[in-house]
């Protein structure tokens, strides 16, 4: 397997669980006001371990290039996922929740 | 996280919001010419509409250089560099060593240029600092990476303050991470509805934390490239080689060989390019050739990092005769942790070993990075509220460099592609430049609001970026999007789409500002959102 795909492969693993790591995050929705949703912290923990695995799986095979892609890739994956747009609350607490934030 | 007390926690944010604040302007043009310069190759040949995909080092050299050689007067036949120049054409720089006016060890010979059809183009004397330089089809990429690499100010000075720049880069990473206490529970959390300052800060403190990573790889590694010159070479050299310079380099980078000063034929370099492809998969960058036409000839061809690997390749040949002889530390005669470091800074920090993938990612975390630094400047005067009359010409500076430096770098970009067919570009592309940065500054004078201010940058930014490829085919005369995809140049119509995408996007993002329903809230920290 070439590195590009290698590291795509990788890539593709990790954002799936970064993005539902987003997704569920406690915090974020608190400030959207949705509190039901959120995910429990071990449960996070565990998401968290296995999106790191396919980085792992690329330092140990010895194919740094790969690594690199694939930790560059993360970080815009999850910058990308938390900055992007998400579904307005249906109660609209959330806009009002976070206006009174300290 | 690390845990600093309230006195500490006060102190590093102080370092972090001035460290920030004293060079965040400056720090954010190194880092948005460097994102761009990471396909600085890629935006030459678009801009000047090559269309050869094959390496010179893959078509036949050998009878060309040696048709050269026979040309070149015998003082300067001492040693080669061989390098592609323009669309896939043939650099060779016949030279021997030398001093400059001032002393300093430099390189003095003929410098000659052949297009990709191996016919003479062009040919220079002169020292190495006198003949190589920006050329009229590669204008704009040399812009582009001079920006980066000394914001256009004279060596030494230039390299020293990006170099001083890396650092503050530095800084602001480290304490950054020291005084952000809640780094990885606050990763996801963006308050867009919240108070400016908040909105400010999680904008800010997420990409920094995303990003952190690279913001320690790229700093380090532009320090390095900086101060690698400027300070490190000088100062070993004073340290460890009574101030040689010249023998400080044979040293690290030399090939230590018994004098063989016998006149001889320089072995078959089409052989010598052959294998090297066979063994490294790629063609070289750059071919060096030491003692040029003797018996104790060296040559050394330099490649990209294999595949799956960060550190180049180089590879020593027997210049008589051609055979190879071993691969080539970095540094040193044996492989070492320091070599191999100093091997992997180049690619880290360019992201060019992994092809258009590595590139692309390495654009988009450039682009975190200016993100980064843009908007931890605005936090620092949304924070600061209370005093925004005071500030207000800095929220404006802010502006006027945060919009109007992409504004200058595509005007840069139009002028090179009007005045390239003329023979022009050299000067023209600079012209453009510093025209766009009067009339963007100017307009930072005229118009009184700071919203109305974000939003005509970014109009005019966006109208450029969907006039540049109708001027790259109809003023540059550049090729077609079925002509480059044919000749193998997927690249020119990927910039075209990119280009008129964003154009569009942005002209979208000013006009949906300037509607009157959006004119509500808060004027600092508007621009970050819009």
């Amino acid at each position: 397997m070439t590195t590009a795909w290698l590291a795509l492969l990788a890539l593709a693993i990790s954002a799936m669980l970064i993005v539902v790591l987003c997704q569920g995050d406690p915090k974020r929705l608190r400030a959207a006001g949705q509190k039901g949703a959120a995910m429990l912290p071990r449960r996070r923990r565990v998401l968290a371990a296995l999106a790191c695995l396919p980085g792992l799986g690329c330092a140990l095979s010895g194919n740094s290039a790969a690594f690199m892609l694939w930790l560059g890739g993360c970080a815009l994956v999850g910058w990308i996922s938390a900055t992007w747009p998400r579904r307005k609350s249906q109660t609209g607490t959330g806009a009002l929740a976070t206006r009174n934030a300290p | 996280m690390i845990h600093l007390d309230k006195d500490e926690t006060k102190a590093m944010v102080a370092v972090h919001g001035w460290s920030g604040i004293c060079l965040g302007l400056l720090l954010y043009a190194v880092v948005l010419t460097g994102t761009a310069a990471v396909f600085a190759q890629e935006i030459g040949a678009w801009a000047a509409g090559h269309l050869n995909s094959q390496s010179a080092f893959e078509a036949p050299v050998d009878a060309r250089v040696r048709r050269l050689s026979e040309a070149t007067p015998a003082q300067y036949r001492d040693s080669l560099n061989l390098f592609e120049v323009g669309d896939h054409g043939l650099g060779a720089f016949f030279h021997r060593d030398a001093l400059d006016a001032k002393g300093m060890p430099t390189e003095r010979g003929i410098y000659y240029q052949l297009d990709h059809g191996g016919r003479l183009t062009s040919t220079v004397h002169g020292t190495s600092e006198e003949v190589f330089g920006p050329h009229n089809d590669d204008a704009l990429s040399s812009f582009l990476v001079d920006t980066h690499v000394r914001l256009h100010v004279p060596n030494p000075w230039g390299l020293l303050l990006t170099g001083v720049l890396g650092l503050t880069m530095l800084v602001a990473a480290i304490s950054g991470l020291l005084i952000h206490r809640h780094l990885f529970k606050d990763i996801f959390t963006l308050r867009r509805n919240g108070s400016p300052v908040l909105a400010n800060r999680d904008m800010h403190s997420v990409a920094g934390t995303w990003s952190l990573p690279f913001a320690f790889v790229l700093a380090f590694t532009g320090s390095f490239f900086s101060f690698y010159g400027t300070i490190g070479v000088p100062v070993v050299a004073m340290a460890a080689f009574r101030g040689d310079v010249q023998a400080l380099s044979e040293a690290v980078y030399g090939n230590p060989r018994k004098s063989d000063p016998r006149p001889a034929s320089i072995g078959d370099l089409d052989r010598v390019t052959a294998d090297a492809v066979r063994r490294t998969g790629e063609a070289p960058t750059f071919i060096s050739i030491e003692h040029f036409g003797r018996a104790d000839a060296e040559i050394t061809s330099y490649h990209q990092p294999k595949s799956g690997d960060l550190e180049p390749v180089a590879l020593l040949y027997n210049g008589a005769t051609g055979a190879f002889e071993r691969a080539k530390p970095t540094v040193g005669t044996r492989p070492s942790a320091g070599g191999t470091l100093s091997g992997i800074m180049g690619p880290l920090h360019f992201g060019n070993f992994a092809g258009i993938l590595s590139k692309a990612i390495w654009f988009g975390l450039g682009f975190a990075m200016c993100y980064v630094t843009y908007t931890g400047m605005r936090l620092w005067v949304v924070r600061r509220g209370q005093d925004t009359r005071a500030l207000a010409w800095l929220e404006r500076t802010l502006t006027v460099v945060g919009f109007g430096l992409p504004i200058c770098l595509l005007a840069a970009a139009a002028a090179f592609l009007v005045t390239m067919p003329l023979g022009s570009a050299v000067y023209w592309t600079t012209g453009g430049f510093l025209i766009a940065a009067g009339s963007v500054i100017a307009t930072g004078v005229v118009i009184r609001s700071n919203e109305a201010l974000t939003r005509t940058l970014k109009g005019t930014a966006g109208l450029i970026m969907i006039a540049l490829p109708l001027l790259r085919l109809f003023a540059a005369q550049g090729p077609g999007w079925s002509e480059a995809i044919a000749s193998g140049r997927p690249m020119t119509p990927a910039i075209d789409v990119g280009c008129i995408l964003m154009g569009l996007w942005l002209v979208r993002a000013g006009w949906n500002a300037a509607r009157p329903a959006h004119r509500d809230g808060t004027v600092i920290g508007k621009g970050v959102r819009a």
